[in-house]
């Protein structure tokens, strides 16, 4: 029979007291569930947000434009920052950039961008934004590095009088002696680039872009070291500050160091509330099945004291009766916690985005509410909220029941002789 | 003869009460042969329910020694009071205090089960003692389809499960019609020939039953007791001390 066995029957000592400590227990379970879906879906919604977050900081020489040509904005990058930045936590793409102005229409100008064939193509008013849409010819290829060759946008290439159609055979002569009132010239040969590509950014600026593979730039403008730019990637939005203060500390001396605020605001602000407002909740929901168990199992200490005198009186050791005890608990929140599992997969998802947005969407920022208009709760339980319900119910039956298990253990085999 | 089974030596216990130290036991020597059946009797707060929970180790007495089947339970660890409880010593109550959702045979083999006995041999035994005191067709029962004349035997089977050498009984016939106290005596009358059962009880009648008969009043054992009618054979008072009041 046992004492695990006696436990389990005393459960049906009482069917509908049973039935309503069920119920109490078991709605803390379903706020639990509907609080770690919540969890989920943020922690979903925000990583689907945080993959089209800026993840990108950009580093200058300090104080300076960075562009090769442009007055008293030509102050570049020494090579060494390339290096140190790769070996940063977190870092997963370090993309150096030489910029150089060139003089359209005035006042208007273009901007030659030297990069790696294998890199973003930036656009420098819109540095989040990489890769324009190709509309004639193709993208680079490695075989492209130090080829002269050129990729354009579709506002220069109509001030260059070049045609989506020409791209492949086309040609643009860059000349680095052309003067603007903020460029000066360079004392460098003209350098003919065969356009392989034609871009369209859907910006008037962004479209009047040139790049270049990089060293064929350093050839055209005779820049042997630096860097204007230098784009670094972290691998996730959660670490863009820790990446920034890194930089801070390793070429903050030489270089501006521009981070993403936006990205570190939202997650700091938006994300990490919600979770913290979710995940207090679950608190409560355990605290509230803990307090259930506790006076439950205290009730039940009171109205056995007789029955646990007699146990003691028969032969009973106190480990068998906290076993007893035990195990009435743990029953008490498993079957709790079926229940909530049980209501929560049948009418969760309604509960819950009401829930969501009662509890928890009032105390967010207006501006990142829209956010979370789409927030797909979901009422699935898998096999792993299984396992972590069965261990919560265990838990909170541990916890509860300790205060009433300490009282019986602590009750004399003379309470069998109370009432005579 | 038989040896002494339970020895008191200079047992008393007192309690404070608002103050004042109750008395409720003072100075007892007694010694109990093994097997036999004594009836304690004695008026409402003579203390002789405590003398009970002391000889059962459910109470520890403030000054004194109490040896029961070689063991001075007053010395025994938390441990060991419950294997004593397990073995040596079977009680049975007033209230009879089985356990409502288990079964007469359930209850029987219950401190079997605490003493380790197998399944099969704890069922075949609690099976054997209530046929023997007539429950046959009542092992199925659970407490609340029981008489109370039933619960008692069902309590008193319970109490030998573990075939203790001494067997505690208080009031056993106070919740029971007489006839029905009459028939719980006689079991224990039988149980008392493999046994020393010790009794509390009002009853006098039923007191006369007994092997030996100890009177109790104010926390102290008294000398002959004023019991007539009772056989001489069994009113001979076993005190190695007693204080006149």
């Amino acid at each position: 029979m046992g004492m695990i066995f006696l436990g389990l029957r005393n459960l049906l000592r009482n069917k509908s007291r049973l039935a309503l400590i069920v119920v109490l227990i078991g709605a803390p379970f379903f706020l639990l569930l509907a609080m770690q879906s919540i969890g989920e879906a943020v922690d979903q919604q925000t990583a689907e947000m945080n993959r089209s977050v800026n993840t990108v900081l950009q580093l200058r020489a300090r104080g300076s434009m960075g562009h090769v040509n442009m007055s008293n904005q030509d102050r570049l990058l020494p090579d060494s920052v390339v290096e140190k930045v790769r070996a940063i936590d977190h870092v997963i793409q370090v993309e150096p950039y030489l910029l150089a102005m060139s003089p359209t229409t005035l006042p208007n100008f273009a901007m030659h961008v030297g990069l790696a064939p294998a890199a973003v193509k930036r656009l420098e008013s819109h540095g989040e934004s990489g890769n324009p849409r190709i509309i004639a010819g193709r993208e680079f290829t490695p075989e492209d590095a130090g080829q002269d060759v050129a990729i354009i946008g579709q506002g220069y290439a109509e001030w260059a009088g070049i045609k989506p159609e020409d791209i492949g055979k086309a040609t643009f002569t860059a000349d680095p002696t052309r003067t603007h009132p903020v460029i000066y010239g360079i004392n460098r040969p003209k350098r003919t680039l065969r356009i392989i590509g034609m871009y369209a950014s859907g910006y008037v600026f962004g479209d009047l872009q040139m790049f270049i593979p990089i060293d064929t730039f350093r050839s055209i403008y005779g820049i042997e070291h630096g860097f204007s730019w230098v784009f670094v990637q972290a691998d996730s939005v959660d670490n863009v500050a820790a990446i920034a203060q890194r930089l801070q500390e390793t070429v903050g001396d030489v270089a501006d160091i521009l981070a993403p605020k936006s990205a570190a605001v939202f997650t700091a602000t938006t994300s990490r509330t919600v979770i913290q407002l979710a995940g207090a909740g679950g608190v409560a929901a355990l605290v509230l099945m803990i307090v259930v168990v506790f006076f439950v199992l205290l009730m039940q200490v009171r109205e056995r004291a007789r029955e646990i005198g007699t146990l003691k009186a028969i032969g009973a050791s106190n480990g068998g009766v906290t076993i007893q005890f035990l195990t009435e608990a743990i029953a008490f929140t498993v079957l709790g916690g079926l229940l909530g599992v049980v209501v929560f997969q049948l009418l969760g998802e309604a509960i819950t985005a009401r829930l969501f947005s009662l509890g928890i969407g009032s105390f967010l920022p207006s501006q990142y509410k829209p956010l979370f208009d789409s927030l797909s709760v979901s009422s699935h339980v898998s096999g792993s909220v299984l396992v972590l319900v069965v261990a919560v119910a265990v838990f909170a039956a541990v916890i509860g029941s300790s205060y009433g298990v300490w009282q019986a253990i602590k009750l004399s085999p003379l309470e069998a002789m109370k009432d005579e | 003869m038989n040896s002494a089974l339970i020895e008191l030596r200079g047992v008393s216990k007192s309690y404070r009460k608002g103050g004042e130290t109750i008395d409720a036991i003072a100075d007892i020597d007694l010694e109990v042969q093994e097997t036999g059946m004594v009836a304690v009797v004695g008026p409402s707060g003579s203390g002789k329910s405590t003398l009970l929970h002391m000889l059962g180790a459910m109470d520890r007495p403030t000054r004194g020694e109490i040896n029961v089947a070689g063991q001075v339970v007053n010395r025994l660890s938390q441990g060991e009071l419950t294997r004593f409880r397990r073995q040596t010593v079977g009680f049975v109550f007033q209230t009879f205090n089985l356990i409502p959702n288990l079964t007469a045979l359930e209850n029987v083999a219950l401190p079997m089960e605490f003493n380790g006995v197998s399944k099969a041999a704890r069922l075949k035994r609690a099976k054997s003692l209530l046929e023997r005191f007539q429950l046959g067709p009542r092992l199925k029962h659970r407490p609340r389809e029981l008489s109370g004349g039933e619960m008692q035997r069902v309590a008193i089977a319970r109490a030998v499960a573990n075939e203790p050498r001494l067997v505690l009984a208080d009031e056993p016939t106070g919740n029971l019609d007489s006839r029905s106290g009459q028939i719980i005596y006689e079991v224990l009358r039988e149980i008392s020939r493999e046994r020393t059962v010790i009794v509390v009880t009002h009853a006098e009648d039923l007191a006369r039953l007994a092997d030996r008969v100890i009177h109790i009043r104010d926390g102290r054992l008294l000398d002959a007791p004023p019991m007539p009618g009772l056989p001489l054979d069994r009113n001979e008072l076993h005190f190695v001390q007693q204080r006149a009041i």
